[in-house]
């Protein structure tokens, strides 16, 4: 594995924890509320949350599809990425 | 019938009162460790019927907790679900070959962690209502 192989891959572990660890969070309450496990919710405080849960949703989706790559893939999409940035600048 | 006992063990306060917020509302008691050492105390006082094991935890990983687990004799046999953030088949195979009974990538989905837990514990399968982020809604 090479140098920027292995930083991307740690790099990848950690996001992967972090993100994770607060997506589960998010979750968790989230459907505390919405279950009535800390009190009924009127019908629109559960729409609200209902906004919150399915936006969480969405960036699991990202991070799963993000994720799934490997280390080089994940390295080349970032170079691509960079080099866009710099196009645009 | 005594409610059946469970350890969490996770480093995340937020995380473990999320857990205990859940099972608690389905009539399970729960007990909490934030690290390996107090993991394997805590298994020690209050001998759970189950486990729920984060890997990534302070003073050593959830691997370490399963295999001292294995090696005290009255502790041995307690099924142990591994909920973690960490990536990759590698873990999860991992996990399995150390013993636990299911692998879970956080975040969990709620319905599926109790079906989970019911099945190691050998209790018939529940019938909670399941979340609206469980139905596939959001």
């Amino acid at each position: 594995m090479t140098e920027p192989t292995r930083r991307t891959s740690e790099l990848t572990a950690y996001l992967s924890h972090e993100l994770r660890n607060a997506l589960a969070c998010i979750h968790q309450f989230g459907n505390i509320l919405v279950d009535g496990l800390a009190g009924e919710l009127s019908g629109e405080q559960r729409e609200y949350v209902r906004i919150m849960l399915e936006n969480a949703s969405k960036i699991r989706k990202v991070l799963d599809s993000a994720l799934a790559e490997t280390p080089d893939q994940l390295e080349e999409s970032t170079n691509k990425i960079g080099r866009v940035s710099k196009l645009e600048t | 019938m005594d409610s059946r006992k469970i350890l969490i063990v996770d480093d995340n306060a937020d995380i473990r009162l999320g857990l205990h917020l859940r099972l608690k509302a389905n009539q399970y008691e729960t007990f909490f460790a934030a690290d390996a050492s107090s993991a394997v105390a805590e298994a020690r006082k209050h001998r759970p019927d189950l486990i729920i094991l984060d890997l990534g935890l302070p003073a050593g990983d959830g691997f370490t907790v399963m295999e001292r687990l294995k090696q005290i004799p009255s502790l041995a046999q307690i099924p142990i679900i591994v909920v973690s953030a960490r990536n990759g088949l590698g873990n999860q195979k991992r996990a399995h070959e150390a013993g636990a009974k299911a692998f879970l990538q956080k975040p969990v989905n709620d319905a599926e962690l109790l079906a989970v837990i019911r099945q190691a514990l050998g209790e018939p399968a529940g019938t909670n209502k399941p979340t609206l982020y469980d139905q596939g809604s959001v």
